[in-house]
């Protein structure tokens, strides 16, 4: 079932309008669980994109096995999405960064208020992210500290390559997920590939994922899997960033998602004026290679990788 | 005066962005004050009055030497790539240096940047940023103080203006450069005038007064001023928002500082392809516009004015 959650008129002939799609069961009680599916909140990530397609697909041929409420918005930013823009079009601004929102913000903060009050009473929310178009991440669910004791047994129903539990940070307050986890809605984020691509094995992935967890809740009938992939990392401390210290074009040595060894290269930092490489990348530590940079001109600063330190890692 | 780079970043084919700084006065003598202009590049106000005032202090320096009795530190900008493109934020990512502070002089090139101009600009007694709004409006000049232990209401009436507006900490506030240097003992402020991508000159003249006009009664520098406003205590709850009910062309009857009264039209919408009128705003009190939207487009349900509402608290 079609529904329209926000409508707001456009200057020239046309009416902007979030959408979800609604699957539930006959016979709703208090008791019915009800999870939403959220993604598109950055308008240049579409990975979200391919899972809510997989999801309505097997919701579509499986009514049967439907016992909860299942909303799908896959579109949170619907300007963004269809012009490659990651921010609300127009006013320029992070969406993820003006939650919750309110009805007498300018209008980006409006929207966002309209996504908090429609996801609001669900039991279980997922944000789905990519990376930007600068980085590649292995499939990932990102956990503030505060929330992590509710939120970890939840995200390992996932069967996702990584968990990853930072610090709470003032500035992340703003985001969907800290405005749901506030109001009671268990809310994970997941990250995942790259902006403006699709990478269908993770999508398959996320999307069983999603489908095991639904079937813990009993929200659909489904067996569910055993997972045993996720590896948790706890502590900020076992995430090393590398960043480059140059400008230039950066070339990856390393394939993503395989383990670096200390001292290896990760890649090259080149100078194609002068042809002469102006900086070697070298792992700083034995561990898993989850993010790596796709978009190759850097600045000084410009995040090269991250790399999940192998013996710090709680495996499970 | 003395002129300084603050510090340098370089890029795969421009050339490298320096970060000029311009100093008067006597080195660590007190008080001092730490000038920041814009960190967007379309903050053409902000960007004239910073140099302006560089212009003021070096001709004033140059006919008495002894004219700046503190110390004075001059930053007119620590993002000129995106000024010679046209482009508000970071060329590369989009991102706005000023949500980057304290900074991290490890982390992404926006928190270096960050970084490094938090520490050249983090020990100073005054520190004020020239700042344009972000969303589509053009304002009064106004000075922003930020609701924190350290703010001080008395200070900001020394720059003479209208109104001051005294905003509750927000969670993206706490990593602006304004809140950050009143963590660090600073008395910050934030000035916000004018409209992005413009120059308006009258307004500009208003702040390049107004923060002259602070220098003087604070002691930094020897000069006699005009008085300037007491200033008016403004809240959330003192400012009345005015939406669009309709979306279409905007044309604005009413301008920034213009004292309105209940009932006032203040703006037609019309059908962009038809040009049948939707909607005429009118003023539901009387007070003064202290901002307007700025596009002559404009969506349904827009903030297409901000009063002041006339009241006896201020
Ligand atoms: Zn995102």
């Amino acid at each position: 079932m079609i529904e329209e959650v926000f409508n707001v008129k456009l200057p020239v002939n046309e009416t902007l309008t979030l959408k979800r799609n609604r699957f539930c069961p006959e016979d709703i009680t208090t008791s019915t669980k009800r999870i939403s599916i959220v993604t598109g909140i950055h308008g240049d990530e579409l990975e979200g994109q391919y899972v809510c397609y997989l999801l309505g697909k097997w919701l579509n041929e499986h009514p049967e096995h439907i016992k909860g409420i299942i909303d799908i918005y896959p579109s949170m930013n619907p300007m963004g999405i269809d012009s490659i823009t990651r921010g609300f079009p127009f006013y320029d601004v992070d969406i993820n960064r003006i939650f919750p929102g309110s009805t007498s913000e300018f209008l980006p903060g409006q929207l966002a208020n309209a996504i908090v009050e429609s996801v609001k009473g669900s039991d279980y929310a997922i944000d789905i992210h990519a990376s930007n178009i600068f980085l590649r991440e292995l499939p990932q669910v990102r956990i503030s500290k505060l929330f992590a004791d509710t939120l970890v047994p939840l995200a390992e129903k996932l069967g996702i390559d990584f968990i990853w539990v930072h610090d709470a940070v003032t500035v992340l307050e703003s985001t969907f997920s800290h405005a749901m986890n506030t109001l009671g809605t268990q809310t994970l984020v997941v990250e995942m590939g790259v902006g403006m691509r699709i990478t269908k094995s993770y999508g398959q992935g996320l999307s069983e994922g999603i489908l095991n967890l639904m079937a813990h809740a009993g929200i659909i009938e489904k067996k569910p899997m055993r997972v045993c992939k996720t590896a948790v990392s706890t502590l900020n401390s076992n995430v090393h960033f590398i960043n480059a210290s140059t400008s230039g074009i950066f070339v990856p040595t390393l394939e993503h998602n395989v383990i670096a060894m200390k001292g290896e290269q990760l890649g090259e930092i080149i100078d194609p004026l002068l042809g002469c490489v102006k900086e070697s990348i070298l792992s700083p530590c034995n561990g898993l290679l989850f993010t790596i940079r796709e978009y190759p001109v850097v600045y000084e600063g410009s995040l090269i990788a991250r790399i999940l330190e192998e013996n710090k890692a709680e495996k499970q | 005066m003395k002129e300084e780079l603050l510090f340098q970043i370089d890029s795969l084919s421009r050339g490298p962005m320096s970060v000029k700084a311009f100093r008067f006065g006597v080195p660590d003598a007190t008080p001092s004050c730490v000038i920041v202009g814009p960190m967007t590049g379309n903050a053409i106000d902000q960007l004239w009055i910073a140099s302006h005032l560089v212009r003021f202090l070096r001709q004033k320096e140059l006919e008495n030497a002894g004219f700046v009795k503190g110390e004075i530190l001059i930053v007119p900008t620590a993002n000129t790539y995106s000024f010679n493109m046209g482009k508000a934020f970071w060329p590369m990512d989009n991102t706005d240096i000023d949500v980057m502070f304290p900074g991290y002089d490890k982390g992404e090139t926006t928190q270096r940047i960050a970084a490094k101009l938090f520490e050249k600009t983090n020990n100073y007694d005054y520190a004020i940023l020239l700042e344009a709004r972000k969303d589509h409006v053009e304002c009064v000049p106004y000075v922003k103080i930020l609701n924190t232990e350290n703010s001080d209401v008395e200070d900001a009436r020394d720059f003479g203006l209208d109104f001051i507006y005294q905003k509750d900490v927000d969670p993206i506030d706490t990593v602006s450069i304004n809140y950050n240097w009143q963590v660090w003992n600073a008395k910050s402020f934030s000035i916000i005038s004018g409209k992005k991508g413009t120059l308006r000159k009258i307004e500009s003249g208003k702040v390049i007064d107004a923060i002259i006009r602070f220098l003087s009664l604070k002691g930094i520098i020897d000069y006699k001023v005009f008085q300037g406003a007491k200033g008016n205590i403004v809240t959330k709850e003192s400012i009345e928002i005015i939406k669009s009910a309709a979306a279409g062309l905007f044309d604005a009857l009413a301008q920034v500082g213009d004292h309105v009264a209940h009932g006032q039209p203040l703006a037609r919408i019309y059908n962009a392809l038809d040009g049948s009128l939707l909607q005429t705003i009118v003023s539901p009190s009387e007070g003064i516009i202290t901002c307007r939207y700025d596009y002559p487009l404009i969506f349904q349900n827009a903030i297409a004015y901000r009063i002041a509402k006339l009241s006896n608290d201020y």
